[in-house]
C-alpha cells in the first residue's frame, strides 16, 4: 500500500491510477520542456548535467567557539573538500552579541558564535580565503558578517574580487517562516539590495543571495507554496536591484536558490523542474536579461529535516536517501543530506558520515548520473510539472493583488498560508490519514537509543570573557566614529556596506552595528500572525 | 495513540470534563523563550487548543522566563506551555520555575515541549515540570494532559482573592478578574471606587493597536503612573475558544514596573467587548491604577459599544486605511475623542492626515506615530495624560 506523504494530501489531479499522452496534450516540447541546457531549462541548466561534473556535496557545519569550527574546517579541507559551509549560533543569527542577555544558554549551541572581527579572524585562521569557497548561512545581520569576511580577507592580502562563496542573505523568507528578522520588511530589503549592489561592483565571484524555500517548507508550506513564495521572493529582489539602477545582466547570475526535498518523490522533482522553467521565463521575458547564464535557476537542495523522526531514528537514513535521490533526479547543483540524529541534537560525526555516504552511493553506484533529466517525458512528471507551474502562477497573482511580496508580508498572507498548511498536515497526521512509519504506523514500544552530541557550557563563558576583553582593549574613539558614520549612512539612505566594513575594522560588534541601524530602520515585531 | 513522552499515561480519575465548560474556557499560555524562532509546532498547538475550546494566550517569539511567568500571573493562567527547540531547556526551565516561585504562582503547572533527550525527562520532572512532550506527540494527548492539569490546579478561593486584592497582590488581582469575568462574584462584592482615567483604543485590524498600547503604556509608566491594559479578542463562534494574541505586541517590563496586562475573550458577545468587561475595568480601577487602556476587537465602523465603558475613545488609523468617504460614513468617527495615525513610517501618512482633518471638526487631536521607529510616542502619551 502506498504511504501518503505527511506533506499534504495530493491534489485531485494527481489521484489518477496512471497517466497517458492526454495528460500532457498541448504541452509543446520545444516551448515548455526542451533539451537539457536549452531554454526554458525545465530539464536542467546543462546538457551533460552530472556526466560532466557531479553535484557539490556540501554539508552544513558549525558549533561551539570559532576555534572548534576552525579545526573542523581544516579537517574537512584536509579531506579534499573545497567548500566550507558555516552555521552560526542563534544569537549571531539574530544580530546579538554573545554577552547579550537574550543570548543566555544559546552561545555556540546551534552553530558558531561570531560577535566581532576578532571571532571571524579566528574562524578562518590559517585558511587562505582565495583558495576556498565559503557559504555563510545568515540573514538579518548578513551584511555585517560579509563585512567581517571582507576585512579578514584584506588582512590576508586577498582582495574582494578574489572571494568566492555564498551569503544566504534572504530576509524575505525570515518574515514568512524562519523568524530571524530584526528590521521591518522595507529597510531589510534595502539592506539586501545594498549587498547585491556591493557584490556586483566589488565581488564578481560572490553569490549575494541564496533565495530559500527550505525554511518556508519546513515551517509547514506545501510544495506549490514553497515554489511560489520562493520565486516571488527572488523576483522581489530582482525588482529592488533594478530600482537601484543595477543592470540585470550584471547581478542576476549571482542569485541562487535553495529548496527543500520532501517526501513526495515525484512532486518534489516536478517542483524543481517547474522552478527552472518559471525563472528562465521571468528573467528573460519580464526582466529582460540577455545573457543565457542569467536565465538559469541554479539551486542547492537539502533533504527535509521535518520528515525525520525521533522514533526509530535509523529509519531516517532511508528517508534521507529517497529524498536525496529525488534531488539528484531533479538536477540540483548542490545537496546537503540530513543526518539521522537531527531531530535529537546537532549531528555526531558518525551520523554526518552516513549522510555524506548516502550522497556518494547515489553518485558512484546507481548510475543515475549517466543521463540528464532521466524522468523527462514521463507523462506523469510532465503533467505534474505543468500543475506545479499553474499553482505557482495562481499564487503569484494573489501576491500581486496584495501589493507584491512586501505588501503581502505586511498583511500576514504568507504566515497565514503556511500556518493553514501546517494545521492540515497536523490533522492528517493525528487522524492517521498521513502515515509516518514508527510514529503512527508500525510503532514499537522500546525506544531505540543513539548517541547524541552535547555542547559544553564552558564555550559561552569563554566567549563572553573574550568579548568583554576585546571591548575594553579597542580604540574607543575610532569605534565611536565608525558607528556614527554608519548611523549617518543609514539615515541618508546610502549603501551601508563600506561603513559596515569600516566599523568591522574598528572592532564594532554585530550587536552594536545592528543597534545603530535599528535606531534608524526600526525594529519589527512581526506582522499579523493568524 | 499513547504518548510515551509524558510522565506515565493519564489516569482516568485525572479527567474532569465537567470542569471544562464552554462558558468558562480553560486559560492557557503558550510561550517561546529565547531566540529560537521555530514556531511551527506552537502555532499548530495554539490553534488546536482554541478549537478545543480553550482561551489561548500566545506570547510570540523572544520572551524571557520572567516575562512568560509574569504573563501567567497577570492572565491567571491554568497551564503554561513552553516550547523550546534550541536545546536550551536545561538552562531555561530552571529559570522559568524560579520566576514561578518568585511570583508566588507555584500552583500553575508548567509543561515543556521540545527536543528533550530521554535522560533529561526525569531531571525536568524532578525540577518541577508537570510534563514533557517531544515532537511526534499527538495533539489529542497534549490537549488531554492540559485539561487534566488545569482541573488539578488549586486556585485561590473567592475570599482569598479578595483579601489578596486588598493587599495589592497582583496574582490575586489576576485570579479575581477571572471570578469577575465568569460572573462568579459572591455576596454582591463590589470593588472600591478608583480615580483612573479609562481610554478605549479602537481601530481596524492591522493598524497596530497592540504595539501602540504597549509603547504608550511604557511611556506613561515611565512618568510614574500605574497603567493597566485590557485587551479583548474575539472568541471562535464554533468552538468557544479564543486566540488571544494582542499581548505579545504589548509586553515589556518586569514585576514592579506597574504595568498590568489582561487579555479577555469576547465570548458570545458582539460589539467589540467581552462579558463583564465593565466590571473588570472597575476592579482594575479600584485596585489603584491611574490609567486603564482598553483595546477592543478591531471591528471598525459600527463598533461603538466601547463608548459606554470608557471615559475617552481613541481611534487608531494607518496610512491608506481608507479614503475620506469611508471616514465620514463611519460611526466610530463621531465618538472618537482623539485620533492616532500609526505606521507613519509608511508612505501616505500626509494624505491620510489631510483626509482625516477634512472629515472631523478641528478641536479633536490628531497624533502621528510610528511604533517601529519609536517616533511620536511621547507626544501621543502626553496628549492622553492631558485629556
Amino acid at each position: 500500500m502506498a504511504t501518503k506523504p505527511i506533506s499534504e494530501p495530493q491534489s485531485a489531479s494527481s489521484n489518477k491510477a496512471y497517466y497517458g499522452p492526454e495528460d500532457v496534450n498541448g504541452t509543446d516540447y520545444a516551448r515548455e520542456i526542451a533539451d537539457p541546457g536549452t531554454f526554458p531549462f525545465t530539464r536542467g541548466i546543462h546538457p551533460e548535467m552530472y556526466r560532466k561534473r557531479t553535484w557539490t556535496m556540501r554539508q552544513f557545519a558549525g558549533f561551539g567557539s570559532a576555534e572548534h569550527t576552525n579545526e573542523r574546517f581544516k579537517y574537512l579541507l584536509g579531506q579534499g573538500q573545497t567548500g566550507l559551509s558555516t552555521a552560526f549560533d542563534l544569537p549571531t543569527l539574530m544580530g546579538r552579541d554573545s554577552d547579550d542577555p537574550l543570548s543566555l544558554g544559546e552561545v555556540g549551541k546551534c552553530g558558531v558564535a561570531v560577535s566581532s572581527l576578532d571571532d571571524m579572524r579566528r574562524l578562518f585562521d590559517g585558511i587562505a580565503l582565495d583558495q576556498v569557497s565559503t557559504s555563510m548561512t545568515i540573514n538579518a545581520p548578513a551584511a555585517i558578517l560579509l563585512a567581517f569576511y571582507i576585512a579578514v580577507a584584506e588582512e590576508q592580502g586577498v582582495g574582494p574580487d578574489k572571494l568566492r562563496g555564498t551569503l544566504q542573505n534572504d530576509i524575505l523568507k525570515e518574515f514568512h517562516a524562519q523568524n530571524e528578522y530584526v528590521f521591518p520588511p522595507r529597510p531589510s530589503v534595502k539592506l539586501v539590495t545594498d549587498t547585491i549592489e556591493h557584490g556586483t561592483n566589488e565581488m564578481p565571484l560572490w553569490n549575494t543571495v541564496s533565495i530559500s524555500g527550505y525554511h518556508i517548507r519546513e515551517a509547514g508550506a506545501n510544495a506549490a507554496q514553497e515554489l511560489a513564495f520562493t520565486l516571488a521572493d527572488g523576483m522581489s529582489y530582482v525588482e529592488h536591484a533594478l530600482e537601484r539602477g543595477l543592470d540585470v545582466d550584471e547581478f542576476a547570475k549571482r542569485l541562487s536558490f535553495f529548496f527543500d526535498v520532501h517526501n513526495d518523490f515525484f512532486e518534489e522533482i516536478a517542483k524543481i523542474r517547474a522552478a527552472r522553467r518559471i525563472w528562465a521565463r521571468v528573467m528573460r521575458d519580464k526582466y529582460g536579461a540577455k545573457l543565457e547564464r542569467n536565465w538559469w535557476m541554479r539551486c542547492h537542495a537539502q533533504t527535509a529535516g521535518v520528515t525525520l523522526t525521533e522514533q526509530q531514528p535509523t529509519n531516517n537514513i532511508v528517508r534521507v536517501a529517497y529524498q536525496a535521490l529525488a534531488g539528484v533526479l531533479a538536477g540540483v547543483q548542490s545537496l546537503h543530506t540530513n543526518s539521522m540524529d537531527e531531530t535529537l541534537a546537532l549531528p555526531t560525526e558518525k551520523a554526518v558520515k552516513v549522510a555524506l555516504r548516502t550522497q556518494q552511493i547515489i553518485a558512484c553506484e546507481t548510475n543515475v548520473t549517466q543521463v540528464a533529466d532521466p524522468l523527462g517525458g514521463s507523462w506523469f512528471i510532465e503533467q505534474k510539472t505543468n500543475e506545479m507551474e499553474a499553482e505557482a502562477n495562481a499564487i503569484f497573482r494573489e501576491i500581486d493583488d496584495l501589493g507584491g511580496v512586501i505588501g503581502a508580508i505586511e498583511q500576514g498572507y504568507f504566515r497565514r498560508c503556511i500556518a493553514d498548511s501546517a494545521i492540515k498536515q497536523s490533522v492528517a497526521f493525528d487522524s492517521g490519514e498521513a502515515e509516518v512509519v514508527g510514529v503512527n504506523k508500525y510503532v514499537e514500544d522500546d525506544y531505540e537509543r543513539i548517541d547524541v552530541l552535547k555542547i559544553g557550557e564552558d564555550v559561552e563563558k569563554k566567549q563572553v570573557a573574550r568579548l568583554t576583553q576585546m571591548k575594553r582593549d579597542r580604540d574607543a574613539k575610532r569605534h565611536k566614529e565608525s558607528l556614527d558614520a554608519l548611523t549617518k549612512a543609514a539615515a541618508d539612505d546610502a549603501n551601508v556596506m563600506p561603513f559596515l566594513i569600516d566599523a568591522a575594522k574598528a572592532n564594532a560588534t554585530v550587536g552594536e552595528m545592528m543597534e545603530v541601524m535599528a535606531n534608524v530602520f526600526g525594529r519589527y515585531d512581526g506582522g499579523p500572525e493568524w | 495513540m499513547v504518548t510515551k513522552s509524558t510522565f506515565g499515561p493519564l489516569k482516568q480519575e485525572e479527567f474532569n470534563d465537567e470542569l471544562f465548560m464552554t462558558d468558562h474556557p480553560i486559560r492557557i499560555l503558550l510561550a517561546k523563550i529565547g531566540l529560537d524562532g521555530h514556531d511551527r509546532g506552537v502555532k499548530v498547538l495554539a490553534r488546536s487548543f482554541r478549537d478545543a475550546g480553550f482561551d489561548v494566550i500566545y506570547t510570540g517569539l523572544w520572551q524571557t522566563a520572567q516575562s512568560t511567568m509574569l504573563a501567567a500571573m497577570q492572565e491567571d493562567i491554568d497551564v503554561v506551555g513552553v516550547s523550546l527547540l534550541s536545546a536550551a531547556h536545561m538552562t531555561v526551565m530552571p529559570e522559568v520555575l524560579r520566576h514561578r516561585k518568585e511570583l508566588g504562582i507555584e500552583n500553575v503547572p508548567v509543561v515543556l515541549g521540545g527536543i528533550v533527550p530521554e535522560d533529561e525527562h526525569r531531571l525536568l520532572h524532578e525540577m518541577g515540570c508537570a510534563a514533557v512532550f517531544n515532537p511526534g506527540s499527538s495533539i489529542d494527548s497534549i490537549v488531554e494532559k492540559f485539561k487534566a492539569l488545569a482541573a488539578q490546579r488549586r486556585r485561590l478561593s473567592f475570599d482569598e482573592a479578595i483579601a489578596g486584592y486588598k493587599s495589592k497582590n497582583d496574582a490575586a488581582l489576576g485570579q479575581l478578574i477571572t471570578y469577575i469575568q465568569r460572573d462568579q462574584l459572591d455576596n454582591g462584592w463590589t470593588p472600591p471606587d478608583g480615580s483612573a482615567k479609562v481610554f478605549g483604543i479602537t481601530g481596524a485590524p492591522g493598524v497596530g493597536k497592540s504595539s501602540l498600547i504597549g509603547k504608550l503604556g511604557k511611556a506613561m509608566c515611565e512618568k510614574g503612573f500605574k497603567v493597566a491594559v485590557v485587551a479583548v479578542d474575539p472568541s471562535s463562534p464554533v468552538h468557544g475558544g479564543a486566540l488571544l494574541g494582542d499581548r505579545l505586541r504589548m509586553m515589556w517590563g518586569e514585576p514592579g514596573d506597574n504595568f498590568f496586562i489582561r487579555s479577555l475573550s469576547s465570548g458570545k458577545q458582539y460589539g467589540g467587548l467581552g462579558p463583564q468587561c465593565a466590571e473588570v475595568i472597575r476592579a482594575l480601577n479600584g485596585y489603584g491604577f491611574d490609567y486603564i487602556l482598553v483595546e477592543t476587537v478591531g471591528a471598525g465602523q459600527s463598533d461603538v459599544a466601547i463608548r459606554d465603558v470608557v471615559d475617552k475613545t481613541v481611534l487608531v488609523l494607518m496610512p491608506e486605511s481608507g479614503d475620506s468617504v469611508q471616514f465620514s460614513k463611519a460611526g466610530i468617527m463621531e465618538i472618537a475623542d482623539m485620533f492616532i495615525i500609526n505606521k507613519c513610517d509608511l508612505p501616505g501618512a500626509d494624505a491620510t492626515e489631510g483626509q482625516l482633518k477634512s472629515a472631523i471638526d478641528a478641536n479633536r487631536q490628531i497624533c502621528r506615530v510610528s511604533t517601529v521607529r519609536n517616533e511620536g510616542i511621547d507626544v501621543a502619551a502626553e496628549h492622553l495624560l492631558s485629556q
